[in-house]
């Protein structure tokens, strides 16, 4: 049928030109890493490495990242502990108050990141407590969490609760159903949440704009950088960053096939 | 020769939650061996009743004894019995093996004998050995019975409990499971106890039925005796299709009121006849007009749906000369009285 | 097994919203209440911080910033949905790379991705200007610093989030449904106003609201993208804070928001059921 075919090429460009548009700025900033001038020019008379190198010498390179590894990972913890038990209570179990805490932990998540961190920073100088990485990581914890349970959620949702009781009957005690059972059926759903935790801090920005103090994380710093006080360092250290995060990711990823092969 | 103490002991049993009663003070004796079964439709507190036996439930009142010893307190990881359930609850994230062997690892069985065992129980459910490591998310759907049933097993419990595990299977898996789990009981010698919504698959594997209804035993008796004798209309309309007559005695002598029909001898308020009773041609017993509105061919038989008066009725006629009847003739019916199930409410 | 913990596990959740979520609301609507410019919290409350907020002239990035909201929630729902469709109609391999490829970019901070879309834009030596004038000798001028750049960049960012909730939505729609109403006689477009859209409608609305409100605390689009060419709320209570060091007018400013965002949300999240959209 060439209409059929018609139709399919129709949806290949379609889709072909939306990953494109998405894709089309970051392969800029690439590009305008490999300049050395401080202002682009493009297509570089000069194609360098150059900002690469003064980023690798920079020390700030490294505690851009300390700071946004230190906050991702804080809130990583927090976000699986409170997700994995938060989701417990959002699919496990039919209780009486469930449908409306189903309704109000999601809140966070519909609502204007920026004007949350304001009312954390508020609240926080109205305690007397000074704004540093820490209170970064409740900002991004109080975002992150909500979504991080609906992800454990969604895991859940596809257990069969009997798998339990099927146990508790064949001899095992609740802390071997715990261990045998829910953990390792929970599993998947606790390692994508703990993939979303990190990626999603990492590179937050409105919700650190208020929150982090003197700490700058990198989307920070990078948002500031752009606006004033612009070189390819700029571009060479966001692409850096991304970079970081893409290898932590397989760094977990391939901490999983490992844990998964052992057992 | 001493009859064998019963495997469990019922006393009064009773299930409450709020205001609910779901199990309302059951008593019953079931023998060691037995294939038993319970019969109720859904709401009937038969899922509710075998939660307490396997002691997944602790029962609001009442107790609970095996082979004399009382188990009420007891929970279900220490109790010798094992469940099949509805779900089957199989451990997704596990292989078949592992399944198997679940119960066994729980008590430290070292790796190797529970391996022998498992394989064992994998030619006692008729699956293959290589099914051994595969995950149990690729077995299809009479393959995870199977899995269900030899992972049951594995505990080696003294009674199996069943809760409606065929519900979900399509009819002809059905039929050849129902056999194989027949047969099962024979040859493993425990005592099993199902519960279903279908009284037919009850026929066919139980040594005795318990028809259940609101919390209650409404009948309990062979397949047999619920067959030709069930004591209510509830468990007669159970069996599917059957006729069930009022009995009038308004006018001095009983009649059937809606055939206008006398019945001499009626013990019973209601008359309950099986299609298969009620036959074309005047016998020696009762016999009416009756129009036929509809037949239907259902292989070896053929269903009439007839109408004598304001009343419907269904006669089933082996195929044959007999079975020739069209829609829209009318024909003489008539029954033997012997086949009269009678009952009073 | 026996006793219902459902409670008990939502209990941390529940403290930890209420003390990091509910309670600094309540400190914000406290510090919108003070005398201007004051720092501390004290009883002395009244409205006078709302009433400079409506006479001098606060209402237009406030309004700017529902306008911008407002368009980028409807050009993203219409790129999104035939997208949404055709990622749903088509499984296998190359529909999840797909999936994954749009999915990657909501990873990569929101800074880099409006630099690099400000580079692209950029007149004379950006990317797009650049590459045109060597390859084609052609000059072109550009939009960035204009309100049109802040509104791109907006779509730009806030598309992924329509898009996920909107495939949730599009898998919601049974297949057989819309070939049953074009058995009907059903046309395209009333197979979509009658069928798929109130189907899809949770994911839509999920969807929907997501992207407004994101973008009703949108800043670094305008910061970026938009020059001084437009001033969006969030910009606008920043600068209370920050320059004016007047925070209780910049409270009154960000209770104005989250009333608005309320009255959006509160509706919303009473009607979609969540569960049934996850549950399968």
């Amino acid at each position: 049928m060439s209409g059929g075919r018609h139709i399919l090429w129709l949806k290949v460009i379609w889709v072909g030109t939306v990953v494109t548009a998405l894709y089309l700025p970051i392969v800029s900033v690439i590009l305008a890493s490999l300049a050395n001038t401080r202002y682009m020019r493009f297509p570089h008379r000069v194609w360098t490495l150059d900002a690469y190198r003064a980023a690798a010498a920079d020390y700030t390179t490294v505690t851009l990242h300390m700071i946004s590894l230190q906050i991702a990972l804080c809130v990583v913890l927090v976000s699986v502990l409170l997700g994995t038990i938060g989701a417990m209570a959002y699919a496990r179990y039919d209780w009486k108050g469930r449908s409306l805490f189903q309704r109000l932990i999601v809140l966070p998540i519909f609502f204007p990141q920026p004007v949350l961190g304001l009312a954390l920073l508020l609240s926080m100088s109205a305690l007397g407590i000074a704004p540093s990485w820490k209170t970064a990581v409740v900002a991004h914890a109080v975002w992150i969490v909500p979504i991080v349970t609906l992800v454990i959620s969604i895991r859940l949702f596809g257990y069969d609760v009997a798998q339990e009781e099927a146990a508790f009957d064949l001899g095992a005690s609740r802390w071997q159903v715990a261990r045998e059972i829910t953990l390792p059926a929970l599993w998947p759903g606790i390692f994508s949440g703990a993939l979303f935790a990190f990626l999603l801090s990492w590179s937050n920005l409105p919700l650190s704009v208020y929150t982090s103090g003197a700490d700058t994380p990198l989307p920070l710093w990078l948002f500031s950088r752009t606006a004033t006080n612009y070189s390819p360092l700029v571009p060479a250290i966001a692409v850096i960053g991304t970079f970081v995060s893409g290898l932590i990711v397989l760094l977990l990823l391939a901490v999983r096939q490992l844990l998964a092969r052992r057992t | 020769m001493a009859l064998p103490p019963p495997a469990l002991t019922l006393t009064g049993l009773t299930k409450r939650f709020g205001s609910k009663t779901a199990v309302d003070d059951i008593s019953l004796d079931i023998r060691d061996g037995e294939f038993f079964t319970i019969v109720g439709p859904s709401g009937s507190g038969k899922s509710s009743l075998v939660r307490l036996l396997a002691g997944l439930d602790t029962p609001t009142t009442g107790r609970l004894h095996l082979r004399g010893t009382d188990i009420t307190e007891v929970p279900a990881n220490r109790r010798p019995t094992a469940m099949v359930f509805q779900s089957l609850a199989l451990f997704d994230h596990r292989s078949v093996g592992q399944n198997i062997e679940f119960a066994m690892k729980m008590k430290g069985v070292p790796q190797a004998e529970r391996r022998a065992r498992a394989l064992d129980l994998l030619r006692l459910v008729r699956l293959p050995e290589d099914y051994y490591p595969r995950p149990v998310t690729q077995c299809s759907g009479g393959e995870r019975q199977r899995v269900a049933l030899a992972r049951a097993l594995g505990s080696d419990p003294e009674i199996l409990f069943f809760d409606e595990p065929l519900s979900a299977i399509d009819y002809r898996l059905r039929k050849t499971l129902e056999v194989e789990l027949k047969e099962l009981h024979q040859r493993t010698g425990k005592t099993f106890i199902y519960i279903t919504h279908s009284l037919e698959e009850a026929m066919v594997m139980s040594d005795r039925i318990a028809i259940m209804r609101t919390g209650r035993f409404e009948q309990i008796g062979t397949p047999d005796e619920i067959y030709r004798r069930p004591n209510s209309r509830f468990v007669a309309s159970f069996m599917g299709e059957v006729n069930i007559l009022e009995i009038s005695r308004t006018k001095g002598t009983p009649h059937f009121a809606d055939l206008d029909l006398p019945a001499p001898q009626a013990p019973g308020a209601f008359a309950v006849l099986r299609p298969e009773a009620l036959s074309p041609g005047a016998g020696e017993g009762p016999s009416f007009d009756a129009l036929v509105t509809q037949k239907l061919m259902l292989g070896s038989r053929t269903q009439f749906h007839l109408r004598a008066g304001n009343t419907a009725l269904i006669a089933e006629v082996a195929a044959g000369p007999r079975s020739a009847l069209e829609v829209g003739q009318t024909a003489r019916f008539g029954f033997d009285p012997a086949d009269i199930a009678w009952v009073d409410s | 097994m026996r006793r219902n913990p459902g409670l008990w596990y939502a209990l941390p959740l529940i403290v930890a919203m209420l003390l990091f979520f509910a309670a600094p609301m309540v400190i914000v609507v406290w510090y919108s209440l003070m005398p201007p410019r004051s720092f501390a919290l004290t009883t002395d409350i009244g409205l006078q911080n709302y009433r400079s907020a409506f006479a001098d002239g606060y209402g237009r990035p406030l309004m700017w910033s529902l306008l911008g909201a407002a368009l980028t929630t409807l050009i993203t729902a219409v790129l999104a949905w035939p997208t949404a469709k055709i990622l749903h109609r088509h499984t296998g391999r190359w529909a999840s790379l797909v999936t994954a490829l749009i999915a990657l970019p909501i990873f990569i901070s929101e800074s880099v991705r409006l630099f690099g879309l400000s580079v692209f834009l950029m007149p004379g030596g950006g990317i797009l200007a650049g590459t045109l004038n060597a390859l084609f000798d052609v000059q072109i001028g550009t939009i960035l610093n204009t309100r049109l750049a802040a509104l791109v960049g907006m779509i730009y960012i806030h598309f992924p989030f329509m898009l996920f909730p909107l495939l949730l939505g599009v898998a919601m729609i049974p297949a057989d449904r819309i070939e049953a109403a074009r058995d009907l006689g059903a046309s395209s477009w009333a197979v979509l106003r009658e069928v798929e859209l109130p189907l899809a409608a949770p994911g839509l609305l999920v969807g929907g609201l997501l992207t407004f409100v994101l973008c009703l605390g949108a800043n670094a689009e305008a910061a970026i993208l938009g020059g001084r060419a437009v001033t969006v709320i969030t910009a606008t209570i920043e600068q209370r804070f920050n320059y004016a060091q007047d925070w209780p007018m910049g409270a009154a400013l960000t209770v104005l928001v989250i009333v608005v965002t309320a009255a959006l949300v509160f509706p919303a999240v009473r009607r979609i059921d969540l569960n049934r959209m996850l549950r399968r």
